[in-house]
């Protein structure tokens, strides 16, 4: 960001940079809540499943979950809006001062939070000071259990590891990860671009989880571009973002149901 | 390594030779390096380090929707919709993504196998058979045997090979091919098609036109979960929210749980289950008032305060919903499966059906349509009934079913046991399966001939319902066979003469040659050659424009019929009610990331779960996660209590889709199947009514089963399970 | 018992024992350094610096670092096109021919090449802008014409790749944050 908040004017400068330049949009009044999303980017991030057991502890590696809450008592219940809930790729991240060897650094490229897998040496810090909650920590190789195998002469053959991403990396035991806004993609929409002398179309591309949302609840693209549907879709009245208050500066608007 | 050596010391020993070695050789290149296999021949399509994408069909339910998948250097990596294809326009669902776990599942049957019947599952145990002889066993059960007594039991898809079957028993005289699915078995389409029938004069599949209608009313239809096809009526249900900028569609759901369909409803009516036909009237009853004029018989007959009562629903919701429903422009009411899979099904689905005609939406946007025929046919083909299936099992029993072909379809699970179907195997002299899995019916099989998985297979499927126009989607291999399996259709056609072609894709070709050249195609192509290629590009063939059937109904308000409540069967204090999960569906168990999908309304993973009101609960002194056994007239269950707080307290409800006891190591001894605890009864239409169904339960006491589950950890900790 | 060990250890048996220890030790780790400088065995000693200098293009057998990451190894298919040609490769006096090649190409078997400039799997390495940006294969990979058995000239570790980087974009600030960003390598 480079802004030193204790300068008078400060916020507005805030509020100056604070769409970035990738953003997203979630239509809550959309989301039918049938993790079609949840798993398009499993497959596209090399997510691990991690089992019954795990899964019980909290440990599952959803990049991006589906948040229900329950209203009232029956009869009058009433299931809220289905919330996408992903990492926020906040302007202000509460999760990037407190590691420790740097591994969850702002990229100035792209205004989203990366995480550096090498780099990360597993404090956990930063999962512990997201308010959101959307970072999950690798307890294990759940990928690199002999229980996915097959035994093809004394060998351990891992045949679901031929679906691996290419582009992604696979992440090994003791390191943090969450969305990374399908920066691979990001990459290879600008690279070809740039081979071919232009900028980035809107919609050129999007991110795995807006590609397969069946109700179209998930829109992605350029912020800075007040020309683009992201950011027409994010000026609307019902556009909220959340946990405004603690000033992260989300990336993420929610367009509220009704 | 010699027999002295027990298993603990050669652990022990390799443990030290492996240290060793890589001591010694950590430094060394082997290490360092890795090897990398360079094509032998590339294909000139493919460029090093790029990815190419093919276009074909998801397999993983019969909605039939386009699938553009990447693949690199020979391996599937990413699952993408096609969004040129009517069906799910670029879109996909979570068991459309998890595909790819399919083709890559590690419990995949890896070439022909005979086996002994019921001996678990393992390659080094069972007899492996080279195709020759796997052909030459099929040449011989259809070639040596009466015809009559030859059996084809396959999928609910209408694929290709479907049309194959149906040809080749044609050709030999034998029966036609019965398809099945429990998700058709859910859905309860003969109903939803035998009243088209009654009202239309067409048995047809209605077509609800969700996206332009602005008043929604569906009586238990999960069209956003697993009903029909769930992509298309999702994209629906999104234009009917947001489509129009000037209004936002409303959408009421009766039901008896908050379904993930029902969590999206402006209003959820929860109703007593059984009553769906009565509300449906008394609904009409009102709105016919309202609007003045006759009030048709069927509605006139209702009994308000019956309907109250028994409906267990105030009259103001009644006149609010009837308000709603006589002010809306285009209003349309949904029968879904729990609805009609009852004892008067048939009676509420043709209530709804002309509370439509009340509505007056038949051909209308917002209304009813009859999807249209598919391409190649003139008569819609529907997958068996639940009875239907009863009366191939009896005639299984009585042993007229010499040998049984099963493809695309594991009975053992998907049919409710007391139906009797692992009984009636044991009738059947030969059980050839074409499985691509382990699951239970090929387990309970003579020989497993694997087919392709459907990423690596030829071929084309109809779309039944879901679009306007009809499509024929169609199905290439991504990547090349991962093991010696072998398409289905090349089998048959090696093993039988009966059929003049050499294989699938001259097979294939004689299908599409009708195609060749019709107007308003989505490509145009002059001859066969042309047409298949492009076919395969675009990932099927279909129409243009709409092709809808406006249904011709002509005196649906005439009609009169008795409505009445719905009979249940069995004793018990509960009404039971399965429903198809909505992130497993019917097959997805043995996928590992759909096993970690939460539940959409519960966030329940890799378990069966329960279902209980909170209220309900507590008077039975029953808590979260502790185990409840099911007892109804068929049989009984044994799963972990999930209190929900959006499920009436008379009603208990279970999903359908875990519970094997075989299908890979994924989905082996994971939770209950509802489907144990469902008893033979059927409504007029010959669907099982299954949503018809009491049961009592009974704690088994100290016994607790820890559901993992995505919103809260309390459950899993045991902490704070005393206060709540 | 420690107090044996270490009077055992003042002795002469123990003082030998623990110079033969510190010698086997040294050179163990000699050897290892030792090895960590050669270039891996390859399935064929395929001779770059006979091909290169013959004239054939780097990207006529590694075609891919034009278009996109993976420059990629050649198909046996294009080894064979002139190789099947050439007397040579069927003479018994070149084994590394017709017996390695010719016998790979008659199994019908992909041959195992051990490539050896590589990056960890956390390094997502594309080659089309480098190639894009005007260098020559032989800034990275050295020069193949004096290069009998492949191997790599350099460490590419993330220094090296940043020098270059930092160099290349010194006069240009937007440039140098996009060439200097984590999220450009690792993701």
């Amino acid at each position: 960001m480079g802004i030193d908040l204790n300068l008078v004017g400060a916020k507005g400068a805030i509020a100056e940079e604070a769409e970035g330049k990738w953003g997203m949009v979630i239509d809550q009044d959309l989301c039918t809540g049938c993790q079609a999303c949840v798993a398009a980017c499993a497959m596209e991030n090399n997510l691990s499943f991690v089992g019954e057991e795990d899964a019980g502890y909290g440990r599952t590696q959803h990049w991006i979950r589906i948040e229900r809450f329950w209203e009232g008592a029956y009869p009058e219940v009433k299931a809220t809006a289905f919330q996408p809930m992903l990492c926020q790729q906040c302007g202000h991240a509460p999760c990037e001062p407190v590691c420790p060897v740097f591994a969850t650094p702002h990229s100035p490229a792209q205004e989203i939070n990366l995480q550096v897998y090498n780099r990360c040496v597993g404090t956990r810090y930063c999962a512990n000071n997201c308010p959101y909650q959307v970072r999950s920590f690798n307890w294990r190789d759940y990928h690199l259990e002999p229980f996915h195998a097959n035994n093809v002469d004394g060998q351990l053959v891992y045949p679901l590891h031929n679906q691996f991403n290419p582009d992604v990396t696979v992440r090994r035991r003791g390191v943090m990860e969450k969305c990374t806004f399908c920066i691979q993609r990001i990459h290879q929409a600008e690279d070809k671009a740039k081979s071919e002398g232009r900028e980035v179309h809107d919609g050129e591309f999007t991110t795995a989880c807006a590609q397969a949302c069946p109700a179209n609840a998930i829109t992605f693209g350029r912020m800075d571009d007040h020309e683009s549907l992201v950011s027409q879709l994010a000026h609307q009245d019902r556009g909220i973002k959340h946990l405004e208050e603690l000033n992260t500066l989300p990336r993420i608007t929610y367009l509220k149901e009704g | 390594m010699s027999e002295n050596i027990s298993r603990r010391d050669f652990l022990k020993l390799a443990t030290v030779g492996a240290a060793t070695t890589a001591v010694l050789t950590g430094c060394g290149p082997a290490s360092r390096y890795i090897k990398r296999e360079p094509y032998m021949e590339m294909p000139e399509y493919t460029y090093n380090g790029l990815s190419t994408y093919y276009a074909t069909t998801c397999r993983e339910c019969a909605a039939g929707c386009g699938l553009i998948v990447r693949t690199m250097q020979g391996r599937a990596i990413k699952v993408e919709g096609n969004s040129n294809n009517p069906v799910n326009l670029g879109k996909t669902c979570a068991r459309g993504q998890a595909t790819l776990h399919g083709l890559y599942n590690p419990d995949r049957v890896q070439g022909p196998l005979k086996r002994t019947r019921g001996t678990p599952f393992d390659l080094r145990t069972n007899v492996s058979v080279t195709w020759d002889e796997a052909v030459q066993v099929v040449a011989d059960a259809i070639n040596n045997n009466n015809p009559s007594e030859v059996a084809f039991l396959l999928g609910m898809a209408p694929d290709h090979l479907f049309d194959l079957v149906s040809d080749l028993a044609n050709a030999i005289g034998a029966p036609a091919p019965i398809r099945y699915g429990a998700l058709s078995m859910f859905e309860a389409r003969a109903t939803l098609i035998k009243a088209s029938e009654n009202l239309f004069g067409t048995a047809a599949l209605p077509f609800f036109d969700i996206a332009n209608s602005d008043l929604v009313l569906s009586f238990g239809a999960n069209f956003l979960e697993t009903w029909l096809s769930p992509v298309a009526y999702t994209r629906g249900f999104a234009k009917m929210r947001r489509g129009n900028p000037k209004r936002r569609g409303h959408f009421i759901q009766f039901e008896s749980r908050i379904s993930q369909t029902a969590a999206k409803a402006d209003e959820w009516i929860p109703i007593r289950p059984g009553t769906e036909s009565l509300v449906a009237a008394a609904i009409g009853r009102l709105v016919a008032e309202a609007k003045g004029g006759a009030v048709s018989e069927v509605f006139a007959n209702v009994d308000l305060n019956e309907v109250l009562s028994s409906a267990d629903i105030k009259l103001e919701t009644l006149e609010h919903v009837a308000e709603m429903v006589g002010e809306a422009e285009s209003a349309i009411v949904i029968p879904g499966g729990s609805a009609l899979g009852l004892s008067n099904g048939l009676q509420t689905a043709e209530t709804i059906l002309t509370l439509n005609a009340l509505a007056d939406n038949f051909g209308k946007p917002g209304g009813v349509y009859l999807s249209p025929f598919l391409p190649n046919q003139d008569t819609y083909h529907r997958p068996a009934s639940a009875q239907e299936m009863a009366e191939f099992i009896e005639k299984m029993k009585s042993g007229d079913v010499k040998v049984l072909f099963v493809h695309g379809v594991n009975p053992l699970f998907e049919l409710p046991e007391s139906l009797g179907f692992a009984d009636a195997l044991g009738s059947v002299q030969e059980v050839i399966s074409f499985a691509v899995f382990p699951d239970e019916t090929a387990l309970a099989s003579d020989y497993i001939f694997p087919d392709h998985h459907g990423l690596e297979s030829w071929g084309y499927q109809r779309v039944a319902t879901g679009t306007e126009q009809s499509v024929l989607s169609g199905a290439q291999p991504v990547v090349s066979p991962n093991y010696d399996t072998r398409a289905t259709a090349d089998v048959l056609l090696a093993a039988s003469q009966a059929l003049p072609f050499k294989d699938e894709m001259e097979f294939l070709q004689s299908k599409f040659a009708s195609l060749v050249g019709q107007a308003d195609d989505s490509f145009s192509a002059p001859e066969i050659n042309t047409f298949t290629a492009y076919f395969q590009q675009h990932g099927g063939w279909w129409k243009k424009s709409s092709e809808l059937v406006s249904p011709s109904a002509t005196d649906t308000l005439g009609r009169n019929f008795a409505v009445e409540q719905a009979e249940f069967a069995g004793e018990g204090e509960f009404f039971f009610l399965p429903f198809v999960s909505p992130t497993l569906g019917e097959a997805g168990a043995n996928k590992p990331w759909l096993q970690e999908l939460p539940d959409p309304t519960t966030t329940v993973m890799w378990n069966t779960w329960v279902e209980m009101n909170p209220e309900t609960a507590h008077e039975l002194h029953i808590e979260n996660d502790d185990v409840v056994k099911i007892i109804s007239e068929a049989g009984e269950v044994e799963a972990p209590v999930y209190l929900y707080p959006a499920i009436r307290p008379d009603t208990i409800a279970m999903p359908f889709g875990q519970g094997h006891t075989a299908y890979g190591r994924y989905a082996a001894g994971r939770g209950a199947n509802p489907a144990k605890l469902l008893g033979q009864h059927f409504n007029e239409a010959g669907d099982l009514a299954f949503a018809g169904m009491r049961v009592r339960i009974e704690k088994i006491e100290g016994k607790k089963q820890m559901l993992s589950r995505l919103e809260s950890r309390i459950g899993v900790y045991n902490e704070g399970l005393e206060e709540h | 018992m420690i107090r044996n060990f270490f009077e055992w250890v003042m002795g002469p048996m123990g003082r030998i024992a623990v110079l033969i220890t510190a010698l086997s030790l040294f050179s163990l780790t000699a050897f290892g350094i030792y090895q960590t400088q050669q270039p891996p065995d390859q399935p064929i000693e395929f001779t770059h610096k006979l091909h290169v200098g013959l004239g054939i293009q780097c990207l006529y057998c590694h075609p891919g670092a034009l278009r996109g990451p993976s420059p990629g190894l050649p198909t046996q298919t294009k080894c064979w096109g002139c190789h099947q040609q050439m007397e040579k490769t069927f003479d018994p006096n070149f084994p590394e021919l017709s017996e390695k090649l010719v016998g790979y190409i008659e199994r019908n078997e992909p041959i195992p090449w051990v490539p050896v400039a590589q990056v960890p799997d956390f390094v997502h390495f594309t080659h089309r802008p480098h190639i894009a940006a005007g260098l020559n294969c032989e800034n990275c990979h050295g020069d193949m014409t004096q290069v009998e058995i492949a191997e790599n000239p350099q460490v590419l570790n993330m220094g090296w790749c940043l020098n270059c980087h930092r160099e290349r974009a010194a006069n240009d600030p937007e440039k140098l944050v996009k060439l200097t960003d984590c999220g450009t390598c690792h993701y």
